[in-house]
Order: C-alpha cells, then sequence, then structure tokens
C-alpha cells in the first residue's frame, strides 16, 4: 500500500525524466519483467544459434534443412514412448554396430535386440535413441533447429516490417498532421479505405503478383513468346500470308517447334545470382513479403502520429519556432519529431507483434515463408497437419504455437507498459 | 520624418466558428476593422479584456493570423503577401514572446540550444559560436549561461521567460511583440521580467508592442496606449491621458476595475 502511494505521488510531472516513471510503470505491472525476459531469450536463442541453424553439413545441406524420413515423427526426448510398434522403429534407427555391442552385452542377435522392449537390454536401447530433444518433423528434421531458424526468421521479418511500417506511418502521419485541412482529410480518407481493405487480400495480391514478375524473369517466358511471335510474323509476310501470326504458328506445328527451340537457345533461364539485391529467390520472396507486411500495417501508426502532431502543432513551442523563422520541414524534424519519440517506441513494439502473427498466418496459410526455410507459421501448419485421429504428433503443433504466442504476449505486455509510462492519461490514478 | 515601422489598417480576423460542421458555416469576427501605427522606437500597449482581440492582433502582425480583409504594413510592405526572403527578413527584425514562457520552450531542447536556434534558422552562426552567442544573450537578459544546459523544465517561469526574451533578442530585432508576457508569472518575477524588459528597450533602441490585460503594467511600460473591446479599438493615446482621464465609458470601467488606479 505504501509502496503504491509512494509511486504516485514519485512520479515526476516531467516528460523527460523517463527512468522514474518506467520504474514506476514496473512495479505496477510485474509481468513486464517477465515479458522482457520471455523476449530476451527468444532473441538471443533465435539469433546466437543462427550460425549453427543455418550452417551447411557436410553434403551442402543447411542444417535446418538435415533430417531422413526414416528417423521422422520422432517423439520430444522428455515424452515416454510405450507403443511397442514406435518403440521397435525407434530401435531400427540404432546404428547397426551399436546394435551389435548391446546384443554382444545381453546375448542377443541384432534382429533380436530391435524388438526389445524392456529389461535392461531396452534401457540400454532407449539410451541410443536419435535424440531430437523437442521430436522430430515428418522428414526427420529436429523440430527444435527449425523452430530457432524459424524463429529467427520470424522474429526478423516481423522487426523489419515493423520499423519500415513504423516509418512509413510516421512520414505519412506527420505530413498529414502537419499540412493539416484538404490534404490531410484526403490523406487520412486514403488511411480510412485501406482499412477496409481485408490486409490479407491485399498482401496475398502482393505476394503472388510478386512471384509472377520474378517468375517471368528467371524464366524469360514474355520475351521468348515475344521474339516467337516476331519471327512469326516476318515468316508469314515472307510466305505472302495475311493475318495473325498466331494464326500462322498454330497451322504450322513443325515452325512453331523450331522457333520455340530457338528460342529457348537464344533467351537462356537466368540464374537465381541474377535477381536484384543478390539476395536469391529465396531471399528476395523474404523482402516482398517484408514489403507487404510492411505496407499494410502502417496504417495505425499513421492515424496516432496524426493526432499527435496536430496537438504538437497547436503548443506554443511551435508557433514559436515559426515565429522565429524556422521552416516547415525544420518545425517537423526538430521539434515534433523529438516529442513523438515515445509514440514512435511504443507502436513499433506494439507493431511487431502485429507483424510476426501476419507473417506467421500467411506463411501458415503457404504464401509467407516457403518451405524448406522453416518460419513459426509454417512450422504450425505443417503440425497441423501432423494432427489424426489415429496418432497425434503433438509436439509439431504445440511448440511452434506455444513459442509464437510467448513472444507475441510479451510484446504486447511490454508494448503496454511502455505505452502507460509514457502516456500519462492511460495511467491508473487519473488524469494529471 | 521617417513614416511609421508599423501600419495597421483597418485590419480584420475572423475565424471559423467552433463547432460548424460540413452544413453549416460559421465565423467569429475576432478582430473588426482595426487601425493604428507604431513609431520606431516606441512602445504601445494593447489593453482590453479577455477575447477583445488583443492578442489575435499581436499574431497577425508578426503574420502568424491571417487578414480576413485590411493590412498590417511593415515598412511599407504588407506583412501577409511577404516571399520567403522577405518573411525571413521581416522576422530577424521583429520578434514575438508569447504568454506561457514554458509553452513557448520545446520540452525537449536544451535552454542553450532553443537560444541559439534562430541564429541558426538565420544563418548567423553554428555550433561553438552560435552557443557561445546564445550564451551572451542569456548573460544580456540576467539568466547565467550554465542554465543553457538544463531542460526547460528544471528553470523557474521567471528563469524560462528570460530565455524566451533572450531567444527572441539574438537576432537583434528593432521590433519586440510581448503578448502577455507576464501573465504566467509571480507578482514579484513580474517586476523584474518587466524591468529587464524596459532595460533592454533602451539598450538596445527596442520598439515594443506590448499586449496585455494588466493596465498597471502596461502603463508601467508603454508610452501610447490602444483600448480594445470586441474587436475594435475604443479609445487611443498617450498612457497618461487615457489612464488618468479616460473618455470612453468601458475605458472607465477597466481602469476603475483595477485597485489603486483611479482615475
Amino acid at each position: 500500500m505504501q509502496d503504491a502511494d509512494r509511486s504516485r505521488t514519485d512520479t515526476s510531472p516531467n516528460p523527460v525524466n523517463t527512468a522514474r516513471r518506467w520504474r514506476a510503470a514496473l512495479r505496477r505491472r510485474p509481468g513486464t519483467i517477465l515479458g522482457v525476459g520471455v523476449l530476451a531469450f527468444m532473441f538471443a536463442a533465435c539469433v546466437l544459434s543462427l550460425p549453427w541453424t543455418i550452417g551447411t553439413m557436410r553434403d551442402g545441406t543447411p542444417r535446418y534443412a538435415d533430417g531422413v524420413p526414416a528417423q521422422g515423427r520422432v517423439a520430444p526426448a522428455f515424452w515416454p514412448v510405450r507403443d511397442a510398434g514406435e518403440i521397435a522403429r525407434l530401435n531400427a534407427m540404432i546404428p547397426e554396430e551399436t546394435l551389435r555391442e548391446i546384443g554382444d552385452r545381453h546375448g542377443l542377435a541384432p534382429e533380436q535386440v530391435v524388438r526389445a522392449t524392456s529389461g535392461r537390454a531396452g534401457m540400454e536401447l532407449r539410451g541410443a535413441w536419435p535424440s531430437f530433444s523437442l521430436g522430430s518433423d515428418p522428414l526427420g528434421r529436429s523440430l527444435l533447429i527449425r523452430l530457432l531458424a524459424g524463429g529467427a526468421i520470424s522474429l526478423t521479418i516481423g522487426v523489419a516490417a515493423a520499423l519500415i511500417s513504423v516509418a512509413i506511418g510516421t512520414a505519412y502521419g506527420m505530413t498529414a498532421g502537419y499540412v493539416g485541412g484538404r490534404t490531410d482529410a484526403f490523406m487520412m480518407r486514403v488511411v480510412d479505405v485501406l482499412y477496409g481493405v481485408p490486409y490479407i487480400l491485399l498482401v496475398v495480391l502482393l505476394a503472388i503478383a510478386s512471384d509472377a514478375v520474378i517468375e517471368d524473369y528467371l524464366d524469360r517466358a514474355p520475351e521468348r513468346r515475344a521474339w516467337v511471335e516476331a519471327n512469326a510474323a516476318e515468316e508469314a509476310r515472307v510466305r505472302g500470308i495475311t493475318g495473325a501470326a498466331r494464326d500462322l504458328l498454330r497451322e504450322d506445328p513443325g515452325l512453331a517447334r523450331r522457333l520455340e527451340a530457338e528460342a529457348s537457345a537464344r533467351f537462356p533461364l537466368r540464374p537465381e545470382s541474377d535477381l536484384p539485391l543478390g539476395l536469391g529467390r529465396r531471399g528476395l520472396d523474404l523482402m516482398v513479403l517484408l514489403g507487404a507486411i510492411a505496407s499494410v500495417s502502417w496504417l495505425t501508426t499513421a492515424r496516432v502520429v496524426r493526432g499527435q502532431v496536430m496537438s504538437l502543432r497547436s503548443r506554443a513551442f511551435v508557433e514559436a519556432a515559426r515565429a522565429l523563422g524556422a521552416s516547415g520541414p525544420r518545425i517537423m524534424v526538430r521539434h515534433i519529431l523529438p516529442n513523438l519519440a515515445g509514440t514512435i517506441a511504443v507502436y513499433t513494439t506494439l507493431t511487431v507483434p502485429q507483424a510476426i502473427l501476419q507473417e506467421s498466418f500467411l506463411s501458415f496459410l503457404g504464401i509467407g515463408v516457403k518451405a524448406p526455410l522453416p518460419s513459426w507459421g509454417n512450422l504450425a501448419a505443417e503440425g497441423l497437419s501432423e494432427l489424426n485421429p489415429y496418432r497425434s504428433h503433438w509436439w509439431l503443433l504445440l511448440f511452434p504455437c506455444l513459442l509464437l504466442a510467448g513472444t507475441l504476449l510479451s510484446l504486447n505486455v511490454v508494448g503496454e507498459a511502455l505505452r502507460e509510462s509514457l502516456d500519462p492519461r492511460a495511467r491508473r490514478g487519473g488524469p494529471r | 520624418m521617417p513614416g511609421p515601422l508599423f501600419q495597421i489598417d483597418r485590419l480584420t480576423v475572423e475565424f471559423p466558428r467552433r463547432g460548424s460542421g460540413l452544413f453549416q458555416r460559421g465565423t467569429i469576427r475576432a478582430v473588426d476593422g482595426v487601425s493604428f501605427d507604431v513609431e520606431p522606437g516606441e512602445a504601445v500597449g494593447i489593453v482590453g479584456e479577455s477575447g477583445s482581440g488583443k492578442s489575435t492582433v499581436a499574431r497577425a502582425m508578426i503574420g502568424l493570423t491571417r487578414a480576413a480583409s485590411g493590412r498590417v504594413l511593415f515598412d511599407g510592405h504588407g506583412v501577409a503577401g511577404m516571399g520567403r526572403a522577405a518573411l525571413r527578413a521581416f522576422r530577424r527584425r521583429v520578434q514575438m514572446i508569447f504568454q506561457d514562457p514554458g509553452g513557448s520552450l520545446n520540452p525537449r531542447i536544451r535552454v542553450g540550444d532553443a537560444v541559439a536556434e534562430p541564429l541558426i534558422i538565420h544563418g548567423l552562426a553554428r555550433g561553438a559560436s552560435a552557443s557561445r552567442m546564445a550564451g551572451e544573450a542569456m548573460e544580456r537578459v540576467g539568466l547565467p549561461a550554465a542554465l543553457g544546459v538544463r531542460y526547460p523544465h528544471e528553470l523557474s517561469g521567471g528563469q524560462k521567460q528570460r530565455a524566451v526574451i533572450a531567444r527572441a533578442l539574438t537576432l537583434s530585432p528593432g521590433v519586440l511583440i510581448c503578448d502577455e508576457p507576464t501573465s504566467a508569472l509571480d507578482v514579484s518575477v513580474q517586476a523584474q521580467v518587466l524591468n529587464l524588459l524596459a532595460d533592454l528597450r533602451r539598450a538596445m533602441n527596442l520598439t515594443l508592442v506590448f499586449v496585455s490585460h494588466d493596465l498597471g503594467v502596461v502603463r508601467h511600460v508603454c508610452d501610447r496606449v490602444v483600448v480594445m473591446h470586441h474587436g475594435r479599438i475604443v479609445e487611443r493615446g498617450a498612457c497618461g491621458e487615457v489612464f488618468d482621464s479616460p473618455r470612453e465609458a468601458y475605458t472607465k470601467a477597466l481602469v476603475t476595475a483595477v485597485p489603486g488606479m483611479r482615475p
């Protein structure tokens, strides 16, 4: 009780002494520390393990994609396996020489050893099972590694998309709020309309359209088609046929085949390394996804920033700056932007979970991060398809969802705490 | 003899009526056909009750508010129609001090940087020399230059108003428009700030336009006074004349409302 009273009188009214206010906010919301802890752990684990998880194996496949189907759907190491058939399957995964060693020790032939489910031989076999600490997926890849790599991808896309979208939202909102009048009205109606458009539809359209563009670029189909048609038209002119080149191609399959073959030789497929940004196909896909998410999630930030700018614009210090002769851009950057820092920080933390959720949702639907790259969303989708009445491989669904939910919850808790500490009106204890 | 510095000619300012929507348009006439001149070197007071339009006149004089009709001429040039360069030159010569010293300093900018800002805006100094000049400006208004590293909320009301005055004077303007510069301050601090303004006026040969509802303050500072009521000028004249023998009923009421001031 005493503590609560102190925190109320302690919080200083000035907007600059934020450290003290954050401490007070933390005291009111102890869950925040847990949230920060979860986030720190999640980011550290996913990012620091990245060199290991995306490192290549001896055969050149990255570790997150490494596995053999024979070792598919192994339960997490801590989960007791009781089904005799499953035990036999796991026993069969043990390398031949290990089996022989165990057999020698217990006086059993290797075939007999495999069937052992109990006794000391069984115990020893269990110790020799492939240890997938969080189980394996249908292709025998370690779920833990895929979760770590997928987490790194999900978090990176989430943070990057949130930063971009907050930048767009801030620039848009500041312009609308500062210019005001008809421009502002028009800009905000655009936002209203975009709010009305189902964002998922937009992202799907963007993703599919960009995919088609990339495909055409690599494949050079349009160039080939144009070349074939131009030559067919030339041929038609030579033969003195009037009519479309397409008709000639249809009537003369031999000519069509010859032209197609020549066109393929003339326009070979482009290698993926030719794609812009030098990221390869997968990297470019991720960039497109990032851009698509960023381009639909800036609306809330734009609205909030606009509101803030409008209230800041009428503050005396902005008027004073104008009277001093400061230009519009200078007022925006030097006088208004620093006063938006808190708002921007808050909406960044609140946009990150939104972006991660969108990425995961899209990946869940199969439009976002595409296999074999993992993301929490497509891991969850895979997990869902592994759920059946006969035998549920629950770990494949549970762990991605748990990590996703934990991260999103923590981000929201931290974002809310940040907002509360920076917005005096949202504080418990009434308006100041 | 040169002409008046400021000529306010039938100035009318209108604001959109609060709550007017798409179909219902309305305006409030805050200033209605006000004309007066300001001669170089003199101190003119504008007095009136709150809502009489006196602050709006000041804001229109510096070009922060657009006139619905009429003109504000500075040195013979219309303030409203100035181009970018002319406006910059105008701002160098005419500075304004606002009512709320706390509000007119950006809470995120250190006081020293705020005082140096006009120099940077007008390209007169940069970096170290700007801070040095800002420090000098602060010392001139009786504010230790060491306070420059503080944020506005770390200063008292009187110190903030001194900082605002220092900021306005870094450009060595010829004209200072003060919009209720002391009404947010304690009485003792008020007196200090007023004396400071009077000293600076003498030292820098400033022309003062002094907006206030406080007749005592205006009498202390100004040579001439304009009395406004409902957006119109009801009386004007030399300070002593108007306050000692007001002709209009409104001025009489205004003067008798002040304790210790009897016509």
